[in-house]
């Protein structure tokens, strides 16, 4: 490690070694239900697993192993530990095979998720038909944050250590292994699966696991077939095992392979039949073997030879690269679209793009500097005319690489190219312009590009999709044919990104290079009758000179575009537009070829026409030497009116001569792709190479808009302390004290709570303190059925041996609210006044029922904070990476990043400017407006709490938002049971969390619209503990259990390995794209993240090949979360698709029928058919309505909890979008058919009018 | 009653094997005697003409054409006769057989033309038929080479023809060779009789409101409760609630909760309209097991001894509503069949139309010449939208398409039989039960053969016999519920038997099926039927249950995708006839 890197470490270190003693302090007064910090730090993996797994002794072990050799054979060689009994404290032989399990599956997690914990309910020894012994696995639902790996080396674990113990294998009866298969259709149709193996593969795996599967169940669903089995205690589908068993053995079947072969005792040869995909085939290629001799087989074969035969002349036709035998293909290459990402469209939730639709996204390749990581880049100009339904962080289902990403703003992209209303065509490069005009848009031709890092497509492992023409391919394409590339870039009076006309025209020609890309147009997308027809226009047309067209002017004018700095160049073409007539198809072949135009009446005007003429097959005569041209004379619109620096003002103009015939057009460029690309024909009639500008659009939608809120409970909680019903369905615990209970006493409730007692005095009571000497209780254990107390053991369990039962600590207390509430108000020297609701909870779901002292949320309440179930307060927000920063756009200083030990910028340059561009080191993060804001609220919330609770010193003293800069925070994602330290260094506008890569991969996230939070750290010292957590499934998970105080690269999700880190793509990878080859062949020209690990380099170095001018332009807010109902929603999306050129707006219509209106109607009317009813009064429930009619509880009014209006909310929406968009008649007919149901339902047969007069 | 009219003409027409347009019968219906211009039609058209259009009509009353006298007499008396003397008609024709009667070739000519135009087995026909499949024939086919015909179909045993299926409960029916060697189909329409009862068809009142609700629940109390009564001494909730303890009690109420006790006991909860009341049944009683047939919401009694504080009954016994065991089911007073058929799916790519077809042909048989009644228990068709991306694996996406296509099978059985037929959750009727009726529009399109069309569940009486006719949505929740040898898919009936003893169609609310509040609870089986008939689960079943014959009639589409991924294997193409006189069935298999 760079010592510098060792500098930042413990400068966080430090920050945390205060914040941790004076937590210490804190805690040590025993106001909580633990003395001390309950969240332990971890240094390392070997850290978190011991502390994750609570088994002492682990920590050690994994490092020795660790050195040694890999996590999997490390986990493998702990089972011998486990067995042994050298690590882990277990007596029984199924105890030893579960810690060697939970051990296996937290190793290969990092010890982060919480799956080892809480996806392995239990281990137990049961007996086969012939009396052997065989182990069974309990898996849980949570299994699945392991992974699919893990969750197969935890079978091959519990096997290991089942044949050291010498304990026998499973032998599946027959109908247990056709359960499996059952079950595993039924969870794969339910939930889903990665992977769904045939039924045949199932019962082969069943038939083959040495240990027994088995779960709890996780869904309603129940089987049908194979139910109430003797050894299987459940019905319903099991999800943990499903998950084991499919997406672990089945899938992940090459890799146990691997581990199986280096071990002796374990032996499972039948991995080899499910690696070679011969299960649940074998029995069909018997039979067809079969078949082969009777009659019947040679139709199959025969059927089966026109089949390959069809297929080859498929890929013939439609797709592939040349490969040698023929001259020419017929046709460029392309990935074939998909469709997936628009399945379970929603309402409200609008499409970008039809899958591979033209006008779509065209993807550029590139990382941004907030970008990688499943994120896409797009245009903040996109963002705007896209009705501002896009914005940082929102996330979108896309059609490749990935399934979803993240959207993240990149100024330094091509923007979208729109129709005004006026007819004008302009591409839009800059957010303010498109606010301007977008209520004028009319027609949105093209969203711009799309940034997508070649990262993406590895960890997709996505085929290479062709690149779009770009300047930084270009550019090396230009250095390759010999141009003086570097001496060009010096010189100041050339920009080498965006020449002009002429400077393009000569590299073209001068050197062998292809068209800039600055002057190719998409020739892909139209078709080669349109080429003619435009190359005939332009025949036609004639050259104008620039001030006859006003509205141009005024485009010039109006913004910086390439069009007024080229005017201003002083050549002679830019001072003339080409004027072609104004007709249907001319102006869809330049809106296709996405050519900036403008049009008055009759006339369509090109101001950037010289380089589109040349691309058409003509000569560009320069004035004075034309003599005789056939058409009339476009000499006479030059006046004198011209600029100044006109230096030719009064030559004649130049004139336009076409150097084809028709005839001249190859056969071969006339049926490339089948006549629907012009790419061939332009460059046999163009002076220079023309290439694909841009061959691959990508489709999309929008996924979840993004996030950036607190996390509050529902209804919301200030303190953890019940109090029953009594404060109302608010939980208002002022109520509470002040409200008489049915013996008419005040302010008591009763409340199942904790029952913990005084060490020293013996006094039992529910505090934390005693409340006769102060002392800290502790939970009070007595065992039901014999009155025994007992000792929780090592790993906490509570077990009467003499019972053989666990016992609990809860019993019923009458709890006094009013006197707790005024000794919590008096204690912190508050007012109720302070604050206008303190709200507590019903009751406590932990298993001791520990309640938290009313204190805490009386200050949380005056802060404006609430409480989570774990005791903490949290802000969830939508996770970005980003790997450099400007000060400035952080509303931060150079200094403040001084401060921070940041010294440098990316070059090397010492930080002197606040818009300098800084590298991000891995723990720092970026909060967004509303974070900070809650974080400086959740600052003075522990300073209160600290100084008027806990009678210690303020910890944080902050007053605006700066104070915050350099301060701690954990970052906690869901499903994980580790918390990772990270320090704010700055603040952003857009609803997301900025921060490292690799800080969002340490709490196992990417950044596909993921979201997660972030807590101060004082507030989770102080406040968190164990206790709180709720006693179910589950419960452990989204608790910070540990925390890691540094990122290890090594050990965080490798998702994040794979981002791209260098500045610039080689050339042949965009040749590479060209074959659609495999990410791997050009992995090793593309520095990733994967190669720096265990370096020096590791933690620096992570360089971008696009640059954006703020990672927070575009809306701060999608236009989802801003509209209000969702009609609105709905109607902007619907509004929206018939803007867009690449969306088919009846297909979208089509979508949120099927998707979403009729599911809501159908699920809407079902529901109501078999509705649960709850009374009015007092919210009793009831499964179905009483005989009685009324409340059988309290005699209150008992109601329906599905209503007409609930059902049919949609019903008449639903139509008339039907109607509107042409949507089919199956479409229409199923929502008449419903619309009839619905009638049938509320409407009385008797009220209606009916006769016969209909009845033939 | 003018407005039946085009109803009769409809029938009449059918019934010689004519379609109409709509025009047609209306220009027939406005003639001042429409009987006679019918007549005059029907002999006017071409014989190979299947649908009588607007034009025929026109062409035929323009044609001036005398008729013979006798003829005129007989038509003038069509005018005022009912449908059922319109079809006597056919049958005195009929019955003529043998004899020449100059005015049978367009009888002849409908119903057996239609059968050898669609007959798959026609190959095998004799020579002298002759016409090879094409549409257009010689009109003059006599009507022995009819018979002949026919008859040859019938005897040919084990081809695609009709066969039996192995094993009906009586054996009492017959197999093709068994065939008399008689004319056509004759029957008596005069004989006949068929009422519907308990049709909510026209009668959904229920606006969706809790009160709806409430009414149903107490409906089904009522009439269930009143089936216990005499059974025990029955006391309300409340009453028993102040009783004190060690008494003996009794109560009925419908069932609210079943729980088991951590010792594994049994805690049912039972409701009447005062209150509830918990029940405990003792693991170790002889009748414990019945515990696992309880559905939720059915209605039983209970007897019993309340524990020491009141607060719980200990059952002594258990009673269900039941069929009592000395029931004596009805029959009809002539040899007459009923065949039962159920889940046709026309417009799925799985609907078995040669199945169907040869049943249709089959029945044109003098073998089928008692089978009078066609009862059809739902699922006409495939329906819309009825599971997801349903629409990829549709044959016909329009759903009236797939009705016109359903009637177009329809008017391949025999014009003369009466059919009756209540929808199923395929059809586009509302899913909640009790299921209205088709709407005009579509009894519009299926107007063939004019089909009864009455509710999902009714009770129709058949010459006496009263069949109940319930699609059987609930036997999927009744199969999930209960143990595997109470109810399973291979013994649908078995399944059947249980709603019988509950005298419920669909007991559970709550659960998979739907319930749709009315002012009465339409699926209480307030009388005890003779035969239950149902469909639904797609799998063939029959048996006795106390003498009240239990049907679950199999289906017309082949295993579906989503059949075979849960392993249902359908029985298709079966068609149970049932004796009406005798309750005796045969089962007969057309796929």
């Amino acid at each position: 490690m760079r010592e510098e890197d060792e500098r930042y470490f413990e400068r966080i270190e430090s920050r945390l070694d205060e914040a941790f003693d004076r937590a210490e302090r804190a805690k040590g007064m025993g106001y909580d239900p633990e003395p001390e910090v309950e969240i332990p730090v971890a240094k390392d993996m070997a850290d978190r697993v011991e502390n994750i797994l609570g088994i002492p002794g682990v920590a050690e072990r994994v490092r020795e192993l660790e050195g040694e050799m890999s996590r999997e054979e490390a986990a493998l060689e702990l089972v011998t530990d486990f067995v042994e009994g050298t690590v882990g404290d277990y007596d029984g032989r199924a105890g030893k095979v579960e810690g060697a399990v939970r051990t296996a599956v937290a190793l290969l997690t990092e010890g982060v998720v919480a799956a080892p914990i809480e996806g392995i309910d239990r281990v137990e020894i049961l007996e086969n038909d012939d009396g052997t012994e065989f182990v069974n696995v309990y898996y849980a639902g949570p299994i699945r944050s392991a992974g699919g790996t893990a969750q197969a080396l935890s079978v091959l674990v519990a096997d290991y250590a089942r044949s050291l113990l010498g304990i026998d294998e499973y032998d599946a009866r027959t109908v247990e292994t056709e359960r499996y298969a059952e079950e595993i259709s039924l969870y794969d149709k339910e939930t889903g699966l990665q992977y769904s193996p045939k039924d045949k593969e199932t019962k082969f795996i069943a038939e083959h696991m040495p240990i027994m599967l088995d779960g709890e169940a996780t869904g309603d669903e129940e089987v049908s077939g194979f139910r109430d089995l003797e050894r299987v205690d459940t019905n319903s589908a099991r999800g943990g095992m499903c998950l084991v068993l499919a997406e672990g053995i089945a899938l992940k079947a090459p890799k146990i392979q691997r581990y199986t072969r280096g071990l002796d005792e374990v032996d499972w040869p039948w991995l080899q039949d499910l690696i070679d995909g011969t299960i649940g085939k074998d029995e069909a290629d018997a039979e067809t073997a079969d078949a082969e001799n009777t009659a019947g087989g040679e139709d199959e074969e025969s059927a089966a030879d026109t089949e390959s035969g069809d297929g080859g002349e498929e890929s013939d036709g439609e797709t592939e690269t040349p490969d040698g035998a023929d001259d020419e293909p017929a046709g460029p290459p392309r990935l074939d679209p998909s469709t997936k990402f628009l399945r379970d469209l929603i309402a409200g939730r609008p499409v970008f793009g039809h899958p591979s639709a033209e006008g779509g996204f065209r993807l550029r390749y590139g990382r941004a500097r907030n970008h990688g990581f499943a994120t896409a880049g797009v245009h903040p100009a996109t963002m705007h005319l896209v009705d501002d339904f896009l914005a940082t962080g929102t996330q979108i289902k896309t059609e490749r690489p990935g399934k979803a990403a993240g959207v993240i703003p990149v100024d330094s992209i091509e923007g979208p190219t729109v129709r005004l209303a006026n007819g004008d065509v302009r591409r839009i490069d800059d957010p303010e312009e498109a606010l301007e005009v977008r209520n004028g848009v009319e027609k949105i031709l093209d969203l711009g590009e799309y940034l997508v890092n070649f990262g993406e497509f590895v960890e997709n492992n996505h085929p290479l999709a062709p690149a779009s023409y770009v300047y930084e391919w270009w550019v090396q394409d230009f250095e390759a044919a010999g141009a003086p590339v570097q001496a060009l870039e010096d010189d100041p009076g050339i920009d080498l990104e965006r020449p002009t006309p002429a400077e393009a025209e000569e590299w073209a020609t001068e050197y062998d290079c292809p068209l800039h890309p600055e002057y190719t147009y998409l020739w892909h997308d139209v078709s080669v009758a349109q080429f003619e027809e435009l190359a005939d226009a332009v025949a036609d047309g004639r050259l104008v000179g620039r001030e006859a067209d006003g509205g141009l002017a005024e485009t010039g004018d109006g913004t910086p575009s390439s069009d007024a700095k080229k005017a201003g160049d002083g050549r002679v073409d830019d001072d003339r537009v080409l004027e072609l007539a104004n007709t249907e198809t001319v102006a869809e072949t330049l809106e296709g070829l996405l050519v900036e135009h403008t049009q008055s009446g009759e006339a369509i005007r090109v101001p950037e026409w010289r380089l589109l003429v040349r691309s058409l097959g003509y000569i560009v005569e320069e004035g004075g030497s034309t003599s005789a041209v056939d058409e009339g004379e476009p000499e006479s619109d030059l006046d004198a009116g011209q600029s100044a620096s006109d230096v030719d003002a009064g030559a004649s103009p130049p004139t336009l001569d076409r150097t084809w015939e028709p005839a001249d057009l190859s056969p071969a460029a006339r049926e490339w792709d089948g006549g629907a690309s012009a790419v061939k024909a332009v460059n046999e009639v163009a002076p220079f190479e023309v290439r694909e500008r841009a061959p691959t659009r990508i489709g999309n939608r929008m996924g979840r808009p993004e996030k950036s809120e607190s996390r509050d409970l529902s209804p919301a909680v200030h303190t953890l302390f019940p109090i029953g019903e009594a404060g109302g369905s608010q939980r208002d615990v002022g109520e509470a004290a002040r409200g008489r209970d049915e013996q008419g006493r005040r302010g008591v409730v009763d409340v199942r709570v904790g029952d913990r007692v005084c060490p020293d005095c013996d006094a039992h009571t529910y505090r934390t303190t005693c409340p006769d000497c102060g002392t800290h209780t502790e939970p009070h254990y007595e065992c039901e059925e014999c009155g025994r107390v007992v000792e929780p053991d090592e790993s906490g369990r509570v077990h009467c041996d003499r019972c053989d039962r666990d016992v609990t600590s809860p019993d019923w207390f009458s709890i006094d609210v009013g006197e707790e509430y005024r000794r919590a108000l008096e204690t912190v020297g508050e007012r109720e006044s302070a604050y206008e609701i303190l709200k507590g909870v019903k009751g406590l779901t932990s298993a001791d029922k520990t309640p938290e002292p009313m204190e805490k949320g009386v200050l949380r309440a005056k802060n404006g904070v609430t409480s989570f179930k774990d005791g903490t307060v949290r802000y969830d927000m939508t996770d970005l990476p980003v790997t450099a920063v400007r000060p400035s756009e952080l509303d931060v200083t150079a200094a403040d990043f001084r401060e921070l030990g940041y010294e440098t910028d990316v070059d090397g340059e010492p930080l002197k400017f606040d818009d300098q561009l800084v590298e991000l080191k891995v723990q720092d993060i970026v909060l967004s407006d509303g974070a900070a804001e809650h974080m400086l609220k959740t600052a003075d919330f522990v300073d209160d709490l600290l100084e008027q609770y806990y009678g210690l010193p303020p910890f944080y003293e902050v007053d605006e938002r700066e104070d915050l800069v350099g301060e701690l925070v954990f970052g906690m994602a869901p499903h994980t049971s580790a918390a990772v330290v990270g320090r704010v260094v700055g603040f952003t506008s857009a609803a997301v969390g900025y921060a490292h890569p690799y800080f969002h991969a340490a709490k196992r996230r990417n950044c596909d619209g993921d979201e997660d939070c972030v807590m101060l750290l004082m507030d989770g010292l102080l406040n968190f503990s164990k206790q709180y957590l709720p006693d179910k499934r589950g419960g452990q998970m989204d608790a910070p259990l540990v925390m890691s105080s540094r990122i290890d690269p090594s050990e965080i999700d490798d998702e994040a390995h794979n981002m791209d880190i260098v500045r610039q793509y080689p050339r042949e990878f965009y040749e590479a794209t060209l074959e659609l080859d495999d990410p791997e062949a050009v992995e090793d020209l593309i520095q990733l993240g994967e190669d720096t690990l265990g370096t020096d380099e590791e933690y620096r170095g992570f360089d971008h090949t696009h640059d954006t001018s703020d990672i927070a332009l575009g809306p701060d807010l999608s236009a989802y979360k801003t509209l209000g109902s969702m009609m609105d929603k709905m109607d902007a999306q619907l509004e929206l698709s018939r803007k867009l050129r690449a969306v088919d707006e009846t297909d979208v219509a089509e979508r949120v029928i099927e998707y979403h209106f009729l599911p809501d109607l159908i699920g809407n009317l079902r529901a109501f058919s078999r509705q649960e009813t709850r009374c009015l009064d007092c919210d009793e429930k009831y499964r179905r309505m009483p005989l009685t009619g009324d409340c059988r509880e309290c005699g209150g009014r008992v109601n329906l909890t599905v209503h007409q209006g609930s059902v049919n909310k949609y019903m008449d929406t639903a139509i008339h979008v039907a109607e509107e968009f042409g949507c089919r008649e199956y479409t229409k007919q199923r929502l008449e058919v419903l619309e009839k149901s619905l009638e049938s339902v509320f409407e009385n047969d008797k009220n209606k009018q009916s006769g016969f007069a209909d009845f033939m | 009653m003018p407005l039946e009219t085009p109803v009769r003409i409809v029938r009449e027409l059918a019934a010689r094997g004519y379609n109409a347009e709509q025009a047609a019968v209306t220009l027939i219906a406005s003639t001042e005697r429409p009987g006679r211009t019918l007549e005059r039609v029907v002999e006017h058209v071409d014989d190979a003409a299947l649908r009588i259009t607007a034009d025929d009509v026109r062409d035929a009353l323009g044609d001036a054409r005398p008729s013979s006298d006798a003829r005129d007499a007989e038509t003038r008396a069509d005018d005022v006769s009912t449908m059922e003397n319109g079809a006597e008609t056919i049958e005195d024709d009929v019955s003529a057989v043998g004899g020449d009667a100059p005015n049978r070739g367009e009888r002849d000519a409908s119903t057996p033309r239609r059968d050898e135009t669609t007959n798959p087995g026609r190959g095998d026909a004799p020579a002298d038929v002759g016409e090879s499949g094409s549409g257009s024939q010689d009109p003059s086919v006599s009507t022995g080479d009819e018979r002949g015909y026919r008859k040859t179909e019938a005897g040919s045993g084990s081809g695609n023809v009709p066969e039996e299926t192995a094993g009906a409960a009586s054996g009492g029916g017959t197999s093709p060779g068994d065939a008399a060697p008689a004319a056509s189909r004759t029957v008596d329409p005069s004989l006949r009789s068929l009422e519907v009862a308990g049709d909510v068809t026209g009668q959904s009142t229920g606006t969706g409101e809790y009160g709806d609700f409430v009414k149903v629940f107490r409906d089904r109390y009522e009439k269930l409760s009143k089936q216990l009564r005499g059974r025990v001494n029955h006391r309300p909730a409340t009453a028993i609630q102040s009783m004190s303890g060690g008494t003996d009690a009794a109560m009925v109420g419908l069932v609210n909760d079943i729980r088991s006790t951590k010792s594994g006991h049994w805690l049912v909860e039972l409701e009447d309209t005062t209150g509830t009341f918990p029940c405990l049944v003792m693991k170790d009683r002889e009748f414990a097991e019945l515990v696992d047939e309880l559905l939720l919401d059915e209605c039983i009694a209970v007897e019993g001894t309340l524990s020491d504080d009141a607060g719980i009954m200990f059952v002594d016994s258990m009673h269900f509503p039941d069929v009592p065991r000395t029931y004596s089911p009805n029959t009809a007073d002539r040899h007459v069949q009923a065949a039962l058929v159920s889940d046709i799916h026309v417009g799925s790519q799985e609907f078995e139309a040669d199945a169907w077809t040869r049943f249709a042909d089959w029945l044109h048989t003098e073998e089928a010449e008692r089978v009078e009644y066609l009862l059809i228990a739902g699922d006409m068709v495939e329906g819309v939208g009825v599971y997801p991306d349903q629409d990829e694996e549709l044959d016909i996406v329009d759903i009236y398409e797939q009705y016109e296509r359903f009637s177009e099978h329809l008017k391949d059985v025999p014009g003369d039989m009466e059919i009756l037929m209540i929808p199923g959750n395929h059809d586009a009727v509302r899913l909640a039960e009790p299921q209205p009726g088709f709407d005009e529009n579509l009894r519009d399109i299926m107007s063939a053969h004019d089909a009864r069309i009455t509710g999902n569940p009714s009770l129709v009486t058949v010459e006496g016999v009263k069949v109940l006719m319930y699609h059987g949505v609930s036997l999927d929740e009744v199969i999930a519920e209960l143990p595997e040898e109470k109810a399973s898919y291979d013994d649908p009936h078995k399944a059947m038997y249980q709603l019988l003893k509950k005298r419920h169609v669909a007991p559970q609310f709550g659960g998979k099926t739907r319930l749709a509040p009315e002012e009465k609870d339409y699926l209480v089986m307030e009388e005890v039927p003779d035969v239950f008939h149902t469909g639904h689960v797609h799998k063939l079943g029959w048996g006795k249950y106390h003498d009240v014959l239990a049907v679950n009639s199999g289906c017309w589409q082949a295993q579906t995708d989503f059949q075979k991924s849960v392993n249902i294997d359908p029985d298709v193409g079966y068609a149970p006839i049932l004796d009406l006189d005798t309750l005796d069935m045969t089962v007969r298999k057309f796929a």
